[in-house]
């Protein structure tokens, strides 16, 4: 595998409506903040070139809806995720609760080959904000109990951590870029080599 | 060398194309000389006047896109797919497609255009600069400039050339390594509508795609642009996608890790939401492309930040 070969990363942010998805991708990709709150529908992504230990990389994000009534597009966009971003709000004690079900929500339909290790990041948002429920502790606890995902406490809004938080993503991302974090897509690997063989020769010949 | 298998391929022989064929109709529509034959799939609510329509690449003809038509018009959208009849410039080309759009009633569409496709679209917007008939244009493996096939040269001689070295030109920029099966397979349709394709419809789309032309990009600044591209083996170039990226700083980048040359068959379901994104910011105007009547009324309040933040 060439260094040159350019790379795609995919990244899933997942967490209760009005966490601060949005906020968080807004905040890292285009260094804006507005406290108007609007619900995302659907799903939607950017994307930011960033430079990791040397490599070009593209990072595509994707906000996903929140609330349950406008996630009518699917989940076809977790296939093929290197990393899954577990957002929280630290001032809502409830949000914390939910990221359990968002994890197995993600491993259940994103089906990596070794859901213990694949590479997830916890963030608690709106740390600039005075009420705060969750501790710091307990939700290092949480990260611990999970085979230790990585966690980051940030305000979208001071755009405070947040590059870190996405900097650790993207690295760890890459990390696992070259093993092959999903199942192939068909059971027995021989067949697909048969297969694709006999299709290359089909198709010269024309 | 092996013998082409007798049976159909794969996804010609699939369930799901098989369905295609027996619930949405092929159409043939004439707009100006009787030899000019459209053929069109025109999918979802027919009182929806700005649709997606689907512009094939050089090999491909109308049935290309039955994913999509599929897909999305189960969910409420107007799709139409249409395959060329044989003009031999891009102008004749957009006077004809512009014919077409008002003899099918209608306003300004979206166009999923796959490159050929993408090329054409970009220059119908063009062209209706002054009076849009383009709303948004979503490109797959598209091009601006046909310099980059390094053919100018030899479009003009295609007319005079036998079928097989016409179709030589498609087939040596297919990838030769071995590849991912669903990529596999939608080289292995894509070669048969190839074999179905007479030596004037060839001829004349590869003069299209190849003749010395350009878009120019700043008089599409009102048309809402996507660029999906793909990261693995294409037959187009780093460079030229990066052209493509200059020319639209603003448009949204929809890349796939994989998907070959014709992604809309072999990630049709990842294509698939990249349309629903890109089609989503016109819901509730006029130039909605799913049937407003589907759509839940909460998502276009949402869509105008009406919605309070639940409290939970």
């Amino acid at each position: 595998m060439s260094a040159r070969r350019k790379v795609l990363l995919k990244v899933i942010i997942l967490g209760d409506s009005g966490v601060g998805k949005t906020s968080l991708m807004n905040q890292y990709v285009n260094k804006k903040f507005t406290s108007q709150y609007k619900a995302t529908i659907g799903a939607d992504f950017l994307t930011k070139e960033v430079m990791v230990d040397d490599r070009l990389v593209t990072m595509q994000i994707w906000d996903t809806a929140g609330q349950e009534r406008f996630q009518s597009l699917g989940v076809a966009f977790y296939r093929g995720a290197d990393c899954c971003v577990l957002v929280y709000d630290v001032t809502n004690a409830n949000t914390f609760k939910t990221l359990d079900s968002w994890r197995d929500e993600f491993l259940i339909q994103a089906s990596p080959r070794d859901p213990e290790n694949f590479p997830f990041v916890v963030i608690g948002n709106k740390i600039d904000l005075e009420n705060r429920q969750v501790p710091a502790r307990r939700a290092q606890n949480w990260c611990e109990s999970k085979n230790n995902i990585p966690y980051y406490e940030t305000s979208a809004k001071e755009a405070v951590n947040v590059d870190q938080a996405f900097q650790k993503i993207a690295r760890d991302a890459l990390a696992k870029e070259n093993d092959d974090i999903y199942k192939p897509q068909v059971a027995s690997v021989p067949d697909i080599r048969l297969d694709s063989n006999t299709k290359q020769k089909s198709g010269k010949c024309c | 060398m092996m013998a082409l298998p007798a049976d159909p391929d794969p996804i010609t022989a699939s369930e799901d194309y098989a369905q295609f064929r027996s619930t949405i109709p092929q159409r043939k529509v004439v707009v100006d000389r009787s030899s000019m034959t459209w053929v069109l799939y025109d999918a979802g609510p027919r009182h929806i006047k700005s649709p997606l329509v689907c512009l094939p690449p050089v090999c491909g003809s109308a049935d290309v896109f039955f994913k999509q038509l599929m897909h999305l018009s189960a969910k409420g959208y107007r799709v139409i797919s249409v395959e060329y009849p044989v003009y031999w410039s891009v102008d004749e080309f957009c006077e004809g497609f512009l014919k077409l759009i008002d003899h099918l009633e209608l306003t300004k569409i979206h166009i999923l255009g796959a490159s050929l496709g993408a090329f054409v679209a970009q220059k119908m917007a063009e062209k209706t600069e002054k009076s849009p008939r383009v709303a948004s244009i979503f490109i797959c493996n598209g091009f601006i400039d046909t310099t980059a096939f390094k053919q100018t040269g030899s479009a003009k001689a295609f007319w005079l050339m036998p079928a097989f070295m016409l179709k030589r030109q498609i087939l040596v920029n297919l990838p030769s390594e071995k590849l991912e099966m669903d990529v596999a397979n939608s080289i292995d349709f894509m070669v048969e509508r190839l074999d179905i394709l007479s030596k004037d419809q060839l001829a004349s789309r590869l003069t299209m795609n190849c003749a010395a032309n350009y878009v120019e990009p700043q008089r599409l600044k009102d048309v809402y642009i996507t660029i999906m591209d793909v990261f693995d083996e294409s037959a187009l170039s780093t460079r030229c996608k990066e052209e493509m990226y200059k020319c639209y700083p603003d448009a949204k980048r929809a890349h796939l890790k994989t998907g070959g040359n014709f992604p809309y068959l072999s990630r049709s379901d990842e294509v698939n939401t990249h349309l629903e994104i890109h089609l989503l910011p016109f819901q509730g105007t006029r130039y909605c492309v799913k049937d407003p009547e589907l759509v839940d009324p909460e998502e276009i309040k949402a869509a105008r930040g009406e919605i309070e933040l639940p409290t939970t």
